[in-house]
């Protein structure tokens, strides 16, 4: 009997150490794979940047696969129309301050953040600047960093033709026309341009051009002195026609100043400061003696925002955090989106010695500058501003009148 | 030695049957544990060759069907990518414009050109494509294009971009590494004369494109040019550098195949414009899965050694146990004189002669010959029955004269033996033998064979001492026997104590 207990212990230790079992249980189990999207716009940098991110996300939460979808400015806005007009959007995307307005008017467009606060280190911001994203008392994106027309002046070529860097309209125009069509006083894009005419017709007219609820203060006349002024830019040589715009020829010296976001200080000078030309931000050109920033706005640079339809809100919730507050994002986006309002970041930074180059200093004017007027979420309508293109376009190829581009635009404005 | 000389005259034998025995099991079971082991080893080294053979096969299998689904996902890809830049023809106005006519008017051709950019924009909308404009042959671009381009190809963007068309049927061509930078691809399609359609998107893209199943991780995907450049690797840091040698000769010229050697397992794929789909692998990555197996059959052929040796003591134990006392019964009988109950000579004489041989420095035995004096006539005239009596109680006697320190054997058919040990402490040996002799023949002095005692039953004893005498079983006995017959010789009931001068001659 006890020969046959010790051949069945036998037995079941060879079982044992051969790892045998009559239980057919799964060998291995694997944590549910989630799938997220992500959804950005911007340029080389930021797109290489943003994927390397993602890259260290995916290894830190490896049961989360992220996939991007990403385009230059131009498009993005199109591409997230369609998306959110056919509920395929992002989990995870990166949105324009204008769009909490245009898509969640009552809070209800995007996910409200607060409902996964544990997930987000929202203590990295204060009130005012989540503020920005609340909307129905629902948190529905979180601002990146502030951002603001910034006035960038190639200091060198002020300096080789005797100039001092212009404080006022007429400063501009006289730099004109000492530097004889040789190069552009300043360049800027469409939306920059139309940011700058705005600035000078406030200016003139004491006016707001327009307020958050996108009630338009301008007139005909207010509109007709931001067309004439335009084409006077553009005729008397101060700036290039924004359709010629080129922003290699930064580099190459061909413009002695620039209006560019605050954001894109790096992106766009970096090449001309390599190529040994000093740059500063300047004062915004002023008449009357107002004071700098008059007429100027600020504005959330860009925000994150979670998507109304996801399914896992959590684990967008983390990836939005990681984005936002975490030092490897820091590390990998610096200043690139302007100075970050999370203070970890920004914390991160400032310990790394990162908090310096173009949009730090644009930064530091901003400051200087006091508080500039918040951004009226209308304000910034691609379409509207490719009208008022068009309509100085038609002017200044003689194709129109003043006047009735100008009323064009303030019933297009003012259309309810 | 006492103990093997005790009284007890079957302990020898079963003493040396047990040890016998004992040896007889270790043998079986060694002999049966090697015999299981080697089984078990070769059992063993069969399964290893299958499982090596099977492995490489199925591995070689996945890794050329993972190979084809990754060629196919690429060539869906850049198929994809040429189609949405095919659709600039459904436009005339973006496939027929050209911005190299100076005399156009400047507010036509802005507006022209916002056209085609929206109509480009909305073409792209739903890909990633870092460009997708057109370029003139000024130089002059629409569309979306990225400063990354515009910084790289400069003032020679309509010519470079001009020369990386080589397909003449379509028109078109793909291109990567332009000046050593492998960040984006780039797919070109002339429109017209004087522009051509430039699309690109980052190679990190192909992470997407290259996503393969878990499990398969140790195989690193890649995608090169016609000069074996890495467009894009499954490990970053190959990207745009040349292929390692040991890849590119073995894959050279190869179109479509998988090949497994000692060192690599790779499958090839072509695709695109000579492009090459590579999924590879150590091979000796590949088959840690199977030394894994093997480590797990060698513990599984060691447990089942073990077992196999604890089985086998078990079996042999129920096997030897019946069989011993069966062959111990036979063995005592064989080496016993069953009508005395005495040692017969055989084992008198193994017994005697392995104690001699064992012996040490000062150890000392006397060898007693008995033989009974007249029995012969006890034979002859009271029959063999009261003769075989007659040895019976011979034997008694001496077992009681020797109850232990000897051995006693018959060792011929009136003939008896005694091998007695000398204590060490008694410096006069001879003094010792005679007295022993001399007990002896008192103890046979008033035996008869009958109850009428007329014939008596007396012993000439002749003795001889080891090692005084004899160093052997041989010359001891020889020698104690010449003292015998010096006895008989001398009127009988008497003993002689060997010595030189005993010639023993008849």
């Amino acid at each position: 009997m006890m020969k046959r207990k010790l051949l069945v212990m036998l037995i079941l230790m060879v079982f044992a150490a051969t790892g045998c079992s009559a239980d057919n249980a799964p060998v291995e189990t694997v944590d549910e794979q989630i799938e997220l999207t992500l959804s950005w716009w911007g340029n080389d940098a930021r797109h290489e940047y943003t994927l390397e991110a993602v890259k260290q996300f995916e290894k830190l939460y490896p049961n989360i696969d992220v996939k991007c979808s990403y385009t230059e400015w131009s498009g993005y806005q199109t591409r997230s129309d369609v998306l959110m007009r056919s509920d395929t959007e992002a989990d995870v995307m990166l949105i324009n301050y204008a769009w909490i307005e245009k898509y969640s008017s009552d809070g209800s467009g995007y996910y409200d953040l607060y409902k996964v606060a544990d997930s987000i280190g929202l203590e990295n911001f204060d009130e005012y600047e989540l503020s920005f994203g609340v909307k129905n008392e629902k948190l529905n994106a979180i601002p990146i960093a502030m951002n603001t027309q910034s006035f960038y002046v190639n200091k060198t070529i002020y300096d080789s033709y005797g100039l001092s860097v212009p404080k006022t309209w007429d400063d501009m125009f006289e730099a004109a026309k000492v530097m004889n069509g040789e190069v552009y006083p300043i360049a800027m894009t469409a939306k920059s341009a139309f940011f700058y005419v705005v600035a000078y017709a406030e200016q003139e007219s004491g006016k707001r051009f327009m307020e958050q609820d996108s009630t338009v203060n301008f007139s005909v006349d207010d509109f007709r002195t931001m067309i004439d002024f335009y084409c006077r830019l553009i005729n008397e040589k101060v700036m290039p026609q924004v359709e010629y715009f080129d922003r290699k020829e930064i580099g190459e010296g061909k413009y002695a100043g620039c209006l560019a976001w605050l954001s894109d200080g790096s992106a766009y000078f970096n090449k001309a400061i390599e190529n040994g030309y000093e740059y500063v931000v300047a004062d915004y050109p002023t008449m009357n003696g107002v004071s700098s920033g008059t007429g100027w706005y600020a504005k959330p640079a860009t925000m994150y925002a979670v998507s109304k339809n996801t399914v896992h809100p959590q684990q967008a919730a983390m990836l939005l955090d990681f984005l936002l507050n975490s030092d490897e994002m820091a590390e990998l986006q610096a200043t690139e989106k302007g100075i970050p309002l999370s203070t970890a970041a920004r914390e991160y930074l400032s310990e790394t010695g990162k908090l310096e180059g173009m949009q730090y200093k644009a930064f530091e004017k901003m400051q200087e500058n006091g508080e500039l007027a918040v951004l009226s979420p209308y304000f910034e309508n691609d379409d509207m501003i490719d009208e008022f293109r068009s309509c100085c376009n038609a002017v200044l190829f003689d194709k129109e009148t003043a006047e009735s581009q100008a009323q064009y635009l303030y019933d297009l404005y003012t259309k309810k | 030695m006492l103990d093997r000389m005790s009284g007890n005259i079957g302990n020898f034998v079963k003493n040396r049957n047990k040890r016998r025995m004992s040896s007889l099991k270790l043998a079986m079971t060694l002999g049966y544990t090697v015999v299981m082991v080697a089984v078990i080893i070769i059992i063993s080294t069969l399964v290893f060759n299958k499982t090596d053979d099977i492995l490489k096969t199925k591995v070689s299998n996945m890794n050329a069907a993972l190979n084809v689904q990754m060629k196919l996902n690429m060539d869906s890809y850049l198929e994809r990518l040429e189609a949405t830049g095919t659709l600039v023809f459904a436009e005339e106005e973006v496939y027929s414009y050209s911005a190299t006519d100076d005399t156009a008017d400047s507010y036509e051709a802005i507006n022209t050109e916002d056209n085609i950019s929206d109509e480009l924009y909305s073409l792209c909308i739903m890909e990633n494509f870092v460009d997708f404009c057109i370029v003139y042959s000024n130089n002059h671009t629409v569309g979306k294009i990225s400063n990354g381009t515009n910084e790289l190809f400069g003032s020679r963007i309509y010519e470079d971009f001009s020369a990386m068309i080589n397909r003449d049927r379509t028109n078109d061509g793909w291109s990567a590494g332009y000046n050593d930078n492998f960040k984006r691809i780039y797919y070109v399609k002339r429109i017209n004369d004087n522009a051509v359609l430039v699309t690109s998107f980052y190679t990190s893209e192909l992470e997407n494109v290259f996503k393969h199943p878990g499990g398969i991780e140790d195989i690193t995907v890649r995608l090169t040019d016609k000069d074996n450049n890495v467009i894009y690797s499954s490990i970053d840091e190959e990207i745009g550098s040349r292929l390692e040698n040991d890849i590119a000769e073995r894959i050279d010229g190869q179109i479509s195949s998988t090949i497994i050697d000692n060192d690599y397992l790779i499958s090839v794929n072509s695709c695109g414009d000579d492009w090459k789909v590579i999924c590879s692998a150590p091979t000796e990555i590949i088959l840690k899965e199977k030394n894994d197996v093997q480590f797990y059959i060698v513990i599984i052929a060691i447990a089942l050694s073990f077992v196999a040796f604890l089985t086998n003591i078990l079996l042999s134990r129920r096997i030897s146990e019946p069989v011993k006392d069966t062959v111990e019964t036979l063995a005592l009988k064989a080496s016993m004189d069953l009508l005395t109950g005495l040692y017969n000579k055989k084992t008198y004489e193994d017994i005697v002669s392995e104690t001699i041989a064992n012996s040490s420095d000062g150890d000392r035995y006397c060898m007693l010959i008995l033989d009974l004096d007249n029995f012969k006539g006890i034979n002859d005239n009271l029959g063999h029955a009261v003769g075989d009596k007659v040895l019976a109680e011979v034997g008694n006697i001496l077992r009681k004269q020797y109850r232990s320190g000897a051995y006693i054997g018959r060792v011929g058919g009136d003939e008896f033996s005694v091998m007695l040990e000398i204590p060490k402490k008694l410096s006069d040996t001879s003094e010792f033998v005679k007295t022993k002799c001399a007990k002896l023949c008192d103890a046979f002095r008033n035996n008869y064979a009958d109850s009428e005692k007329k014939y008596k039953v007396s012993v000439s004893i002749g003795a001889a001492s080891f090692p005084s005498d004899a160093q052997s079983f041989q010359t001891l006995y020889a020698n104690a026997d010449k003292a015998l017959y010096v006895s008989k010789n001398s009127g009988k009931d008497t003993f002689s104590i060997y010595s030189e001068s005993v010639t023993g001659d008849e």
